[in-house]
Order: structure tokens, then C-alpha cells, then sequence
């Protein structure tokens, strides 16, 4: 009988697989999800998805409904939602405190009767990878046929690499990460204009997971304007092929592109889609490896601890990350420049448009002034 | 699809008697037969294995172990797939969502639940709360059959768990009495069953045979095959085996249970 090793203690608390869930149901155009649960569950990440457009209601279990069962809650949102709202597609997600007392989420759809599809996660926040919570979404959305069998595999695969991406440098790296604001902005951009003025060759990599291309797109697409306003070669490379992942994913790449295009800043080779982030690092290491090996400097936005090291560590690196407490594991690889976009999610939610981002804002500020 | 049952009634009325006595009777007769112990006690199928203790899910899950079928499923008796479902130490932890997770884990893993004749779940006596009616949840279970004697406080739970079933839209298929030796005692539950929709399976008498056989480690199948307490088993088995009609039952209201004990 093989015995698992027993994973390493991880202290810091992570993302959740119900919050997992939710975003999920979102990529798949997903109108009202039903958290069956305590009222306070998931509250800032049920706030924030209204923003792209998707409804996220509670049953608030409350003490009776821990002992008594929420079925009765569940049938009554359930059938209040249908009314209210119309929805062409609903979720329904567990929680902690139904799942616990065995909740079935199948029960009340049965009671109800609805006439569109419902997308029943079971789902709780005790999984150690969060990405459970998205394997759980797309599995109820494959026997919903919402999603084909050969996009389930297709995710599956991303998500098992996004998982192993985070043991090896990312937030489960460590039995404890404290979180850090990173390097200054302001010192970090003057280095990074120093290098431009000097005529070094450097990379520009955008490797962003879904939405928050948004923002970190912004922080290369002033890398660029520099480059252009003081002649120094850069190539771009983004993560924005608008032709593979979820309906939302394919629309947001191809509004981003769109955008850089018209800006005038040109995308010299696209490595994979806004899903893509696990993987897409390597498709990066491999024409850097092919073409770039000499170049002098590399900005990497969005995962950057995705970019396998080998063929960047010569290069001094400048990466922007989301992640306060990315900033260490980044320090370890190698990157001498860590710069944190505090907050950096929120401002991506329920926008078409690229966002201005705190570093790209302060390049620009200091590019003018130079 | 296997015929896919469980047994309820009072805590110690010997539910777990009952079925692995069921089960060795169907063996004999053939069939393929999975038994899952879903009590955290772990001891459903200790007398199918000649007293032999089978590691449970719950402990494999504890260790860490990645679970394969063969690490939790055991032959016992000609051929009877054992599983132990198994759970924390009383008054730790949640043995209901222990349950859940062992069930959707048979689900994914098992084999021994689809391809055989016959699955018995035997449930813990007490269906304290949501997790223990995960196998019918789940749809695991298609026929639940109720066991109590003629006493009112084993009546008087099998009369809640038909409220129970009732709630689940779950059918009763029938009504099994082991006695206590109680006066009366076949015709008051032969009563009761009739009242609730049911009707009364078999009447298995008192016969210490049965703690004999387990104190040794086997079923009254096995270690007592002619006696006459094993011809009622294997008549019990036959019947499950071969009838399939069941009702919704319509439980009774207390002082109607409180009178039929009094007849």
C-alpha cells in the first residue's frame, strides 16, 4: 500500500477552494451562484464577483441551521433566485458548515425543478491546493455538458501544473511566508529606466493568470513606452492567445491585445492563454533559450515565479507580483527587483479595459522627467 | 444493478447480526455479496472474517494512505467483500462527515459495490445526523428494511426511522422482528408493520446460538449451518433476495405505538 508523504506543514493561511469555485463559475458565464451557507462565508470575494456581472447570493445558515439542516433555506433562495433574477445558468456551492453536516445540494434542485442548468459544487475549503475547488466546478460543469470532456482534461492538466508551481516557488513553498510590500517602486523603476538609457537588451514578459493580465499588461506596456522613447531594444511576450480556455479567458486576451495593439506597443511572441500561466513560463524559457540568452535584462509580470530560471539567470530580473508573500520565494530563485501590486485583484474585476497599474505609473512618471 | 440495501433499527437490537448472518446465507446460496459497515465501531463484518479485525477507511484516510480498493475491501466468508467504514474515537471529532467522505470515496474506488449481487449497509443504530444517511443520499441504497422487536422503545425508533424514510421519500421493504422474547411479541411487530405499509419479513426467535457463534468469531451460517436459527436466516435471505416491493412507510403517531405494544 504506497503511504503518501505526508505533506509539509504550511502555516500562513491560503486561497480558498470555494472562492476557487466561485471564480470558476464565473469563467463559465455562470449568471447566479447560491452559496449554501453562513452569510459571512466567501463575503469579500462574493462582493468583489458582482463586479464582472455575476450574481452571488447566500441561504446565511445561521446555529438552527447547523443543527435543524438548510434544505428548506436552499429551496427558498433557489426558488427566490429563479424569480428574481432569471438566470440562464446557476451555481450552487458548499461550504464548510454544509458540507460538515452532510448537506445535498442535489436535493432542493430536485425539489425545485428549475428549467435552466445548475451547477452543484460540493465543495469546502479544506483542501490543501485550492485549485480542488476548480477540478470540483469543472467536473459538475462537464456532467452539466456546459464544458467538453477534451477542455475538462485540458484544465485539469493546467491546474495540476498551477498546483506544483506553487510548491516549488510560490505560497505553498514554505511552512511559513511572511508577507512583504517588496522592493520600492520608485528605486526599482529608476534602475529599470537606468538599464533602457543605457541601450540594454531586455525582455518584457507579461505571464499573468486570467483577469489580472488587466493590470499587470500595463506594467509592460510602460516597460515598452520607455524602450521606444529611449531607443533600447525590448521584445515583448504575453500570455494572450484569445483561441484556447473558457469563454471569458478567450474574451479578456482579446481585449487586451486589442488595446497594447492600438497603443502601439507590438506583442513578439504569444505563449499560451490567460489560463495558461502554469505552463506558459516555459513556452518563454524555451524561445529565450532559442533567441535571447544574451539579453541583459528581464521584466517579468504576473506569475514570474512560473519562468523556469534556467536560461534568465544571467539576466538581471525585475518581477511584479500580486502576491505580498511571493516576494521571498522570488528573492530565493533569484530575482534581484520584486515589486508587489498591492491589491492588484480587485481593480481587475468587471473592466474591459487595461488598468493603471502603481509601477507602470511610476516608470511613466519617471521616463517623463528623465 | 446490484440489489443495494440497508438495515436500521435501535442501537444493539443486532442489526450487525442480522446482516452478516444475511450475508453468509446469500453466500451460500451464490450470490456475490458486499457488506459496508458504516458504524465508526467497525464491527459488521468481524464475524464474516472469523473474528479478524480489517483496517477502516477512516484509519487508512488518518495514515495518509493514497486508497486503493484492495487496501479496504476483504473476503470473508465464501467469498463476502467486507468493508469497514469505520470513524473517530467516541466524542472526537464528526463521524457523519466521516461517513460522507469514506462514501464518496467508494464511490470513485470501488468495484465491490457495482459488480456483485447484493451491497448491505449496516448503519449505525442512531441516525444522529446528516452524514449518516449518506449511502441513501447518495443513492447507494435502494431498499431499507427496519429490525426491532416487540418492545415500545425498539418500536418506538423504528417508528422515527420510518419519519425518517418517509422525509427521504425512501420505500420500507419490510420489517424484520429479532425477539426479545417479549409476550406477543411476533404479532404486536407483524401489527406495527401492517400499520406503517409493511409487513413483517421474518420472526427471528431468541437463541443464544447466535452470541455463542460470535463470541467465537463466526456467523450462525458458518459455524451452526443446521440449526435452526440459520434456516431462519437463509428463509430471511431468500426473501430479500427475491422480493423487491416496497412502500413509503407511514409512520404512527405515539399513542397508536404506546396501545399496539399493549396487545
Amino acid at each position: 500500500m504506497p503511504v503518501k508523504q505526508k505533506e509539509p506543514l504550511i502555516m500562513h493561511p491560503r486561497p480558498s477552494s470555494i472562492v476557487a469555485a466561485l471564480y470558476t463559475l464565473r469563467d463559465l458565464d455562470t449568471d447566479v451562484v447560491i452559496l449554501h451557507g453562513p452569510p459571512g462565508c466567501c463575503f469579500k470575494h462574493a462582493r468583489l464577483l458582482e463586479e464582472d456581472g455575476m450574481r452571488v447570493v447566500t441561504t446565511s445558515l445561521d446555529e438552527s441551521g447547523f443543527v435543524f439542516g438548510g434544505h428548506d433555506s436552499l429551496v427558498e433562495v433557489l426558488e427566490k433566485v429563479i424569480e428574481r433574477f432569471k438566470p440562464k445558468r446557476i451555481g450552487i456551492v458548499g461550504t464548510c458548515a454544509s458540507m460538515i453536516i452532510g448537506e445535498e445540494l442535489h436535493e432542493a434542485v430536485t425539489q425545485v425543478q428549475p428549467d435552466v442548468p445548475v451547477i452543484e459544487v460540493e465543495v469546502h475549503a479544506g483542501y490543501r491546493d485550492n485549485t480542488k475547488g476548480v477540478i470540483m466546478a469543472l467536473e459538475s460543469a462537464l456532467a452539466c455538458r456546459i464544458i467538453s470532456e477534451a477542455e475538462f482534461e485540458r484544465q485539469k492538466a493546467l491546474l495540476k501544473e498551477a498546483t506544483m508551481v506553487e510548491k516549488r516557488h510560490g505560497a505553498a513553498s514554505k511552512e511559513y511566508l511572511a508577507p512583504s510590500r517588496g522592493d520600492l517602486k520608485f528605486k526599482v523603476a529608476g534602475r529599470l529606466l537606468e538599464l533602457i538609457k543605457e541601450g540594454k537588451k531586455g525582455l518584457n514578459i507579461l505571464n499573468a493568470k486570467k483577469e489580472t493580465a488587466f493590470m499587470f499588461a500595463d506594467i509592460n506596456l510602460a516597460v515598452d513606452e520607455a524602450a521606444k522613447k529611449f531607443g533600447s531594444r525590448i521584445v515583448n511576450m504575453a500570455n494572450l492567445d484569445e483561441n484556447v480556455g473558457l469563454p471569458k479567458n478567450r474574451r479578456n486576451a482579446r481585449e487586451i491585445r486589442e488595446e497594447l495593439t492600438q497603443k502601439g506597443m507590438e506583442l513578439h511572441h504569444i505563449i499560451g492563454g490567460l489560463d495558461e500561466y502554469p505552463i506558459a513560463g516555459n513556452t518563454a524559457s524555451r524561445i529565450i533559450g532559442e533567441k535571447y540568452q544574451d539579453f541583459d535584462f528581464a521584466v517579468i509580470t504576473g506569475v514570474p515565479h512560473a519562468l523556469p530560471m534556467d536560461n534568465i539567470k544571467n539576466m538581471e530580473l525585475f518581477s511584479i507580483t500580486n502576491g505580498p508573500r511571493q516576494v521571498a520565494p522570488l528573492k530565493e530563485m533569484g530575482h534581484q527587483h520584486v515589486v508587489v501590486e498591492i491589491d492588484l485583484h480587485p481593480k481587475t474585476l468587471g473592466v474591459s479595459h487595461i488598468v493603471e497599474s502603481e509601477f507602470g505609473a511610476t516608470l511613466r512618471e519617471m521616463s517623463r522627467d528623465a | 444493478m446490484p440489489k443495494q440495501i440497508a438495515i436500521y433499527g435501535k442501537g444493539g437490537i443486532g442489526k450487525s447480526s442480522t446482516a452478516s448472518n444475511v450475508a453468509a446465507a446469500c453466500a451460500d446460496e451464490g450470490y456475490r455479496v458486499t457488506i459496508i459497515g458504516c458504524d465508526p465501531k467497525s464491527d459488521s463484518s468481524i464475524t464474516l472474517l472469523r473474528g479478524r479485525r480489517i483496517p477502516t477507511i477512516m484509519d487508512l484516510m488518518r495514515e495518509g494512505m493514497d486508497i486503493k480498493e484492495e487496501d479496504i475491501v476483504f473476503n470473508g466468508y465464501k467469498g463476502v467483500k467486507c468493508v469497514e467504514i469505520g470513524g473517530p474515537e467516541p466524542g472526537i471529532g464528526c463521524a457523519g462527515r466521516g461517513i460522507i467522505v469514506a462514501i464518496s470515496l467508494l464511490k470513485k474506488i470501488s468495484k465491490a459495490i457495482e459488480d456483485t449481487d447484493l451491497v448491505i449497509y449496516d448503519v449505525p443504530g442512531d441516525i444522529v445526523c446528516g452524514g449518516f444517511v449518506a449511502p441513501v443520499k447518495k443513492g447507494l441504497v435502494n431498499e431499507a428494511y427496519v429490525l426491532t422487536s416487540g418492545e415500545y422503545m425498539p418500536l418506538y425508533a423504528a417508528n422515527n426511522i420510518c419519519k425518517g424514510l418517509s422525509r427521504l421519500e425512501m420505500t420500507l421493504n419490510g420489517v424484520i422482528c429479532n425477539s426479545r422474547g417479549a409476550p406477543n411479541e411476533e404479532n404486536i411487530v407483524s401489527e406495527f408493520a401492517k400499520e406503517i405499509g409493511s409487513q413483517l419479513l421474518a420472526f427471528i426467535p431468541k437463541d443464544v446460538l447466535v452470541q455463542t457463534c460470535e463470541r467465537e468469531g463466526f456467523s450462525v451460517i458458518e459455524n451452526a449451518p443446521d440449526s435452526n436459527i440459520a434456516g431462519v436466516y437463509r428463509k430471511l435471505a431468500r426473501s430479500i433476495m427475491t422480493r423487491n416491493e416496497g412502500k413509503i412507510p407511514v409512520p404512527l403517531d405515539d399513542a397508536r405505538l404506546r396501545e399496539l405494544t399493549r396487545i
